[in-house]
């Protein structure tokens, strides 16, 4: 799939937009803070409703400005479709072609897009929570039913939690509901960590792949999933998921109830990277954890490949430079001919042009942009 | 400016109506200003008569300006089934779509923790109270919303009544995920009625 027209207005300090794009390759140079990144972020959150770097929606409101609008036009294998969100002080709405939807995981995944910026580096070395967040957003975007579990689970758990606060503050009594909480949380669980499992499979399988085109040392790269119910194993059913979540929830009632919050759950679990076996964030390299961290995103756009039938966008914020002349071409030679691709770059020196083929450039200033002719 | 002080106050009770912002309010108000003193007299009068003459049936908690609702106190109901719905409107939904002839109970919400809603702030004891005094109830039909606190309410619900030994059914096929039943047209709620499942 690609984006071949996208029209902004007032996202952060983009005022107005209207530009093509080349269905291939896509460079955007321009000095720091003239809005490189927000452009990727704009086109990021078309696809996802969501924002890379921020939770709040309202943040992303052009200085000044009463409402942000993006509207995309995307050329699929088989369709064609123009997507639409507004984002106002009271909240967001989507269109699909011009047809407002009422809920937002039937609009995400229309399209996809994965995002790569030196920030990534943290989903190896960073908390926990990235790396929830990570699975979040990306199993959110090709998986309805997961977007459907993740959200319902955060909601539910946030009902919990009110109610074993209120049980330990003496307010209620009454365990019955808190039984029925517990039930009802455990069986959304059991629905996450399935999928959580099943989708880091895969994405453990296209990493490895991924790990080995990239790196240079011939290391052996997998993803491991940690539940925090440290009973559940990768090949438990649904049902299995449920009950032994169920029966911790039960042993660690007293817990719980003292401290007014749920202690496990997929909200405390974790995945690691492991080369050769080993931990990475504690025993790989500055350069093998870049490399780990690249080949995760490139295992994300075999994932979407293998689950939908299309390559997604790929959006390189300030990443090129960063990476040596190998894994550059290492790179462009693994997504080459199938990615939609925009890259970011404060100057052009350091990027291997040669690997480029016919490259569309524009510059970005003061967060507007011109297009140069093609080079 | 300062709008004159009834305006201001005017506007003010307007913008406590659900959905209605500052502009609309201050529409609502200068357009009330400029209708006919005996229309305005009419709708003060409404105003105040749903909250006087209004209220809740102490047997379902359906609303009604009768001692006891039409429902309830309708012996050609059938007395051995009671439907029970989150809000009043609800209850209108299955009435309007006439395929359920048995009784009502009426939660005027659903459990959510997180707004201060335990089961003390809606109908659940009055529903308990209800089957305990009166065996001829065979089957509760729990109507909730496949919202999360719709489904945690109906769970509860269940687990009070089972011990009694009457029958519990949720409507099931047919409501979508996170689906109001306010909005459900008529064809999705008759499917949904008959093919009700045991909890
Ligand atoms: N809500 C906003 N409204 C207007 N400008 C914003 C807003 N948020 C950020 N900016 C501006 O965007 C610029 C940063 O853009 P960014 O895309 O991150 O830069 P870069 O080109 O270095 O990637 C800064 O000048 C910042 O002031
Ligand atoms: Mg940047
Ligand atoms: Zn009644």
């Amino acid at each position: 799939m690609y984006l071949d027209h996208f029209v902004v207005q007032n996202f952060r300090n983009l005022k107005k937009l209207d530009i093509d794009f080349d269905p291939n390759v896509n460079i955007f140079i321009g000095k720091n803070a003239q809005g490189k990144t927000n452009l990727l972020e704009a086109i990021y959150f078309l696809a996802l409703t969501r924002s890379h770097r921020t939770n709040s929606d309202k943040e992303l409101i052009g200085f000044g400005g009463e409402y942000t609008n993006l509207l995309g036009h995307v050329q699929k294998s088989q369709v064609d479709l123009t997507l639409r969100v507004l984002i106002t002080q009271k909240g967001k709405k989507v269109w699909i072609n011009r047809v407002e939807q009422a809920k937002l995981s039937k609009y995400v995944g229309q399209l996809n897009a994965i995002l790569f910026s030196p920030e990534d580096l943290e989903l190896i070395k960073g908390a926990p929570a990235l790396r929830r967040r990570f699975m979040d957003q990306e199993f959110g975007q090709i998986n309805a039913e997961y977007l459907y579990f993740a959200s319902k689970y955060r909601q539910v758990l946030l009902q919990k939690n009110n109610y074993l606060k209120q049980l330990a503050k003496g307010k209620t009594k009454d365990q019955v509901f808190l039984d029925v909480l517990s039930d009802q949380l455990a069986g959304i669980a059991a629905e996450v960590i399935f999928r959580r499992f099943k989708f880091l499979r895969y994405l453990s399988h296209y990493a490895s792949d991924a790990y080995a085109h990239i790196s240079l040392g011939g290391e052996k790269l997998a993803i491991a999933y940690h539940p925090s119910v440290s009973t559940i194993e990768a090949d438990d059913t649904v049902e299995e998921i449920y009950q032994k979540i169920l029966a911790n929830f039960e042993r660690n009632k007293a817990i719980e109830m003292r401290k007014g919050t749920t202690t496990s759950g997929p909200h405390r679990d974790d995945i690691e990277f492991k080369l050769d076996g080993k931990n990475a964030h504690l025993y790989a390299s500055q350069g093998q954890q870049r490399s780990i961290a690249l080949s995760v995103k490139l295992a994300e756009i075999q994932l979407i490949h293998q689950l939908t039938d299309e390559y997604p966008l790929l959006l390189l914020d300030d990443v090129m430079s960063e990476l040596d002349h190998t894994r550059q071409s290492a790179l462009l030679n693994y997504i080459h001919g199938k990615t939609q691709t925009f890259i970011t770059t404060t100057d052009l020196e350091g990027i291997s042009w040669e690997i480029i083929k016919k490259p569309r450039v524009y510059h970005i200033q003061s967060g507007k942009i011109s297009f140069e002719k093609e080079n | 400016m300062q709008y004159p002080l009834p305006i201001a106050h005017l506007i003010d009770a307007y913008m406590r109506l659900p959905g209605v912002g500052e502009k609309t309010a201050t529409r609502l108000a200068f357009y009330t200003m400029d209708m006919p003193e005996k229309d305005v007299e009419d709708f003060s009068k409404a105003l105040i008569q749903v909250k006087n003459d209004i209220h809740q049936c102490p047997i379902c908690g359906n609303i009604t300006e009768k001692e006891v609702c039409d429902i309830c106190s309708n012996p050609n109901r059938d007395q051995t089934t009671i439907m029970v719905v989150e809000q009043p409107k609800d209850l209108m939904a299955f009435e309007d779509m006439g395929e359920y002839d048995g009784l009502y109970h009426v939660l005027h919400g659903v459990l959510s923790p997180m707004d201060g809603i335990g089961p003390e702030e809606i109908n659940i004891k009055s529903l308990i109270t209800r089957l305990q005094k009166n065996d001829d109830v065979k089957e509760v039909i729990l109507a909730l919303n496949s919202t999360p606190e719709g489904e945690s309410t109906a769970m509860y619900i269940s687990k009070l009544i089972k011990p009694a030994g009457i029958k519990v059914t949720r409507l099931a096929a047919g409501l979508s995920v996170g689906s109001d039943i306010e909005y459900a047209n008529s064809i999705t709620l008759k499917r949904a009625v008959q093919g009700r499942t045991a909890l």
